[in-house]
């Protein structure tokens, strides 16, 4: 080992030696900087830009008109019709998706947990996998599985089910289960983290005494899984209320993320995609205080990270 | 209690048939996206009418789809160093944090996943063009920074939980400095964690795609971005060539995961 440290240069050196007078305290900040910085840089002063040119003035010539403070662009976007009709569908396909997501992700989870050997492992291989996979090859999928012409209605129509083929994509179901599929592994792990520490002979407690088996999955297992279901439904809502990919392929429905994107990149209005983005987080902000409050009346206690 | 052991099979049959369902829907698009690579013609339908190669052919010849697995590969190696060196540095210091910052750090590491990929996107598109970096490989790797750190943060704050500090200490009682305590006591016992964040980050990088379709240009588009846009012009197989090869690449890497840990304990640092 002293051959090692002959071997530092001496610069390295002087850096290791002041690093140990320090104070573990000092170095745990030394260490904690880079990352700090990081977020600050990348994520909390890149808020603050996108929040002042939501007041900037419209430019024709650039992006937006610098130095210039008004309130043009969040009272075009709150008094349009067409925006409110925007919101209005983007929280409803956020609401039902969440509302599935969170349904099939404790019954899969559950599955998932009382599963051993090998099929515990393939069921959660089929929920991993999906989540490595990207989003654009998660959607498209749907296509030639849900398209008029697709395999599942000629399946129905061999069957003699239905007499005519049901387009469910384009459409509103398309997009539903697509989204639901972008987010139901999300869903689906973060309850099973939460089962995974549970006690199953609190269960069979219930059991014993009576309690049938529903019954006993309710009572018993849904309340400690509380605060999984809260981080299943709050990531599965925010992300199915900025839906883009899934809504853009399998619909002609316009969502926020569409129109905001339209916004920026086709007509270059950057004050109004920033006001219309402002609007949207606090409206989700609200949207998931309230369903936070809501959960957490029915499960127990719930602390993050 | 005889009416409860009657019902008790059919619960059961119906509760296995419940999830061997969803199993199966949870694989079927991967399956059809797979199947369809191998499609002869050129129109995209599951089961395919014939099958070939050729798709795959042309998958080779194309200098476009290429240039863009090159780029994928550039900003995931990028972010995957980028994210551990932040990710590692930032765990350890809040394992031997006495001090407050650390209580803001995991929130603020966290956040940034919770927040609609779209916004994300428009934000550092605004930022990237005020600070000059727009069209470069950097803003992509920045961006894709902020979704990989979380990752790679709790993989090594549940790792580092792990780990018997007082083996520090006495490598410290014994005379090694800082570094040189880090490097022969703690890094063994946690490669294999920041290797699994490593490569989680890699991958989270190579399949992301909204934040990337905002901030590349014709020369840094990704796999992900060019499929999109081939998408949304036709449907052909050539899409399925890619995708395969996109899920082959994270099959590949959930098994080196695997071997380094277990599927379980991966399955739970991805929530």
């Amino acid at each position: 080992m002293a051959e090692t440290n002959s071997q530092f240069p001496r610069s390295l050196k002087g850096v290791r030696e002041s690093l140990g007078q320090q104070s573990g305290s000092n170095r745990a900040l030394l260490l904690m900087a880079p990352l700090l910085a990081f977020e600050l840089l990348v994520f909390v002063v890149p808020f603050f830009i996108l929040l002042r040119i939501s007041f900037a003035e419209e430019s024709s010539d650039l992006v937006y008109a610098e130095g210039t403070w008004t309130l043009e662009a969040y009272s075009s976007v709150l008094t349009s019709d067409l925006i409110w009709s925007i919101v209005g569908y983007s929280f409803l396909l956020g609401i039902v998706v969440t509302v599935l997501s969170v349904l099939i992700g404790l019954f899969y989870a559950y599955a998932i947990w009382r599963s051993t050997g090998l099929l515990k492992s393939l069921l959660l291989f089929s929920v991993v996998l999906p989540l490595l996979t990207t989003l654009v090859i998660r959607t498209y999928a749907f296509n030639p599985l849900l398209s008029p012409s697709g395999t599942l209605n000629e399946l129905l129509l061999s069957l003699g089910l239905i007499s005519s083929p049901i387009q469910f994509v384009p459409g509103t179901v398309g997009v539903v289960v697509g989204q639901l599929y972008i987010v139901l592994p999300y869903a689906v792990l973060a309850i099973y983290s939460v089962l995974a520490t549970m006690d199953w002979h609190v269960v069979e407690a219930a059991r014993d005494l009576g309690a049938s088996r529903p019954r006993s999955v309710l009572e018993v297992v849904v309340p400690q899984a509380m605060p999984g279901v809260i981080v299943a439904a709050v990531i599965s809502f925010a992300w199915s209320v900025g839906a883009y990919a899934a809504p853009d392929l399998l619909s002609g429905n316009i969502t926020f993320a569409m129109q905001v994107e339209g916004l920026m990149l086709s007509d270059m209005r950057y004050p109004l995609a920033a006001a219309f983005s402002v609007l949207m987080l606090l409206l989700m902000l609200v949207s998931i205080a309230i369903m936070f409050t809501l959960l957490n009346r029915i499960g127990g206690e719930f602390e993050l990270a | 209690m005889s009416s409860s052991l009657r019902r008790e099979p059919l619960e059961t049959a119906a509760f296995r048939a419940g999830y061997l369902t969803l199993l199966a829907l949870m694989l079927l698009p991967l399956l059809v996206v797979v199947v369809t690579s191998f499609s002869g013609t050129g129109r995209l339908a599951f089961p395919p009418e014939s099958y070939s190669l050729v798709w795959y052919g042309e998958f080779l010849d194309s200098v476009r789809w290429l240039d863009a697995f090159t780029n994928s590969i550039v900003i995931g190696v990028g972010t995957a160093l980028v994210a551990t060196l932040l990710g590692v540095m930032g765990a350890f210091g809040q394992e031997i944090d006495d001090g407050s910052l650390g209580t803001v750090l995991a929130p603020l590491v966290l956040i940034p996943l919770l927040i609609p990929p779209v916004i994300l996107g428009i934000t550092l598109l605004m930022y990237f063009n005020e600070v000059g970096l727009r069209g470069s490989y950097a803003s992509i790797v920045l961006a894709h920074t902020l979704w990989a750190t979380p990752l790679v943060y709790f993989v090594m704050r549940s790792v580092f939980s792990r780990f018997d500090w007082q083996q520090l200490d006495a490598a410290q009682d014994l005379g090694a400095g800082p570094v040189q305590s880090f490097v022969y006591v703690v890094l063994p016992n946690v490669k294999h964690g920041i290797f699994v964040g490593g490569l989680l980050a890699f991958i989270i990088s190579l399949q992301e795609f909204v934040m990337a379709l905002f901030l590349s240009t014709p020369s840094t588009e990704t796999i992900p971005v060019l499929a999109w846009t081939e998408i949304r012009q036709a449907l052909d197989p050539m899409v399925s060539v890619v995708s395969t090869f996109l899920i082959v690449i994270s099959v590949v890497g959930i098994l080196l995961a695997v071997v380094a840990t277990n599927l379980e304990w991966l399955s739970k640092q991805l929530s």
